[in-house]
């Protein structure tokens, strides 16, 4: 039998313990949501306020802008898909104890995606700008401003002490599901319309 | 510890700042003068935002791109402003198009109902390409003289000959030459004296545009 509260990140056991008890979740999350969503509201109005240039700055090695992005993203799906796994098995679903590496290749997977992410968000963003010329376009865009901005009410919340159980697992599974689909909206189509090309 | 989400997400900011920054200075610093993050925010709260307004009175484009695509080889020609678009696979698939090209972007039309529409920037111009409900992305690169679109339609012994060719950067050359409604692969096209030799009839196909 788990007891998943042995099995948390060590913030939530450091600090949540008991101190938070009686604060509604609401306020605990109010001034997350309310940033998230500014950051969300922030790139898509940038987006399409801003005179797309085509071009940005490239990275070497690649044959196009669009390859680079394309990969960079693959890059972040298949850490998105580590985090799932390594969040799966920190909350004791994936065996009777969590590894001890589990939440550190969390923490650590997820910088890295972070990171690879906010090029290609910044070369959507620059370059090409909030598009509606179809249905998977505009998809693609609505969820990249949502991704950014769940991904920052995640961040945000994730330190506070007093969170309920589920509130971490349902954000980490929304930013999840958004970087997914994002994924299959840009990097799935391209290589399966253009194919699969450095 | 309980800092750190928060310096995974400064981080963040801060890379997208300096790849922001890099992009600005690449691509010339064409951006709208205010700090890009900023000012949309300030105006996020404001429902009826102004439109954007970009910049009306720059230069008109003059420019050529071109550069191989799965579907074939596209060539977009641009001459003050006025858009001419010729994507063509050599063998039986050619769709001309017509537009503009202002403001950094590019919006043209073929008379099937095709239509192109993307950005340019320096350099290069991509977008998308819609031909029978199939979208087909694009990204292609400045030529210079003498590479680029040429075209040719003249009246040869009765017969109506319309050509198309791109000549690429590297000197490879994708045509079909249309003579009465039948397309077959053009024949070469001698880019140094801009004539060709349809059917035993020498024809100077005209550029869109004239580049330097």
């Amino acid at each position: 039998m788990t007891i998943p509260h042995e099995t948390r990140t060590n913030h939530t056991i450091d600090e949540g313990a008991g101190r938070a008890v009686g604060t509604s979740q609401l306020t605990l999350l109010g001034v997350p949501f309310l940033i998230g969503a500014t950051v969300a509201v922030t790139l898509g109005v940038y987006g399409s306020l801003h005179e797309p240039t085509g071009v940005a700055v490239n990275v070497g090695g690649f044959s196009s802008p669009q390859t680079v992005k394309v990969w960079l993203a693959t890059g972040v799906a298949v850490l998105a898909v580590t985090q799932l796994l390594s969040a799966l098995s920190m909350w004791g679903k994936l065996g009777s104890s969590a590894p001890s590496w589990a939440a550190p290749v969390h923490r650590w997977s997820g910088r890295l995606a972070f990171l690879l992410a906010v090029p290609v968000a910044i070369h959507c963003l620059y370059a090409l700008g909030f598009a509606t010329y179809d249905l998977r376009v505009v998809t693609h865009g609505l969820l990249g401003c949502f991704f950014f901005g769940a991904f920052t009410v995640k961040m945000l919340a994730l330190p506070k002490p007093g969170l309920r159980g589920w509130v971490l697992p349902v954000l980490g599974g929304t930013v999840f599901t958004a970087l997914i689909a994002l994924w299959l909206t840009s990097s799935f189509w391209y290589f399966t319309t253009i194919g699969v090309t450095l | 510890m309980k800092s750190t989400p928060l310096l995974t997400l400064l981080g963040g900011v801060t890379l997208g700042a300096v790849v922001l920054a890099l992009s600005v200075h690449a691509t010339g610093g064409n951006d709208e003068p205010p700090v890009p993050a900023a000012a949309p925010a300030a105006t996020a709260g404001a429902s009826a935002a102004p439109s954007p307004s970009p910049s009306p009175t720059e230069a008109p484009v003059n420019a050529t791109w071109a550069g191989r695509l799965t579907a074939g080889t596209l060539a977009i020609s641009v001459q003050n402003g006025v858009a001419v678009a010729y994507l063509c696979d050599g063998a039986a698939i050619e769709a001309w198009f017509q537009g503009t090209a202002a403001g950094g972007r590019l919006d043209l039309a073929g008379r099937a109902g095709e239509t192109l529409s993307g950005t340019f920037g320096e350099g290069q111009a991509s977008g998308q390409i819609k031909i029978d409900n199939q979208a087909l992305p694009f990204t292609v690169t400045t030529v210079t003289a003498p590479s680029g679109l040429y075209r040719a339609t003249a009246t040869v012994r009765g017969a109506q000959v319309d050509g198309g060719w791109i000549v690429l950067a590297d000197g490879t050359q994708v045509g079909l030459v249309t003579v009465d409604g039948v397309a077959r692969p053009a024949p070469p096209l001698d880019t140094a004296t801009g004539r060709v030799t349809v059917d035993g009839d020498v024809l100077t196909p005209t550029r869109p545009r004239e580049l330097s």
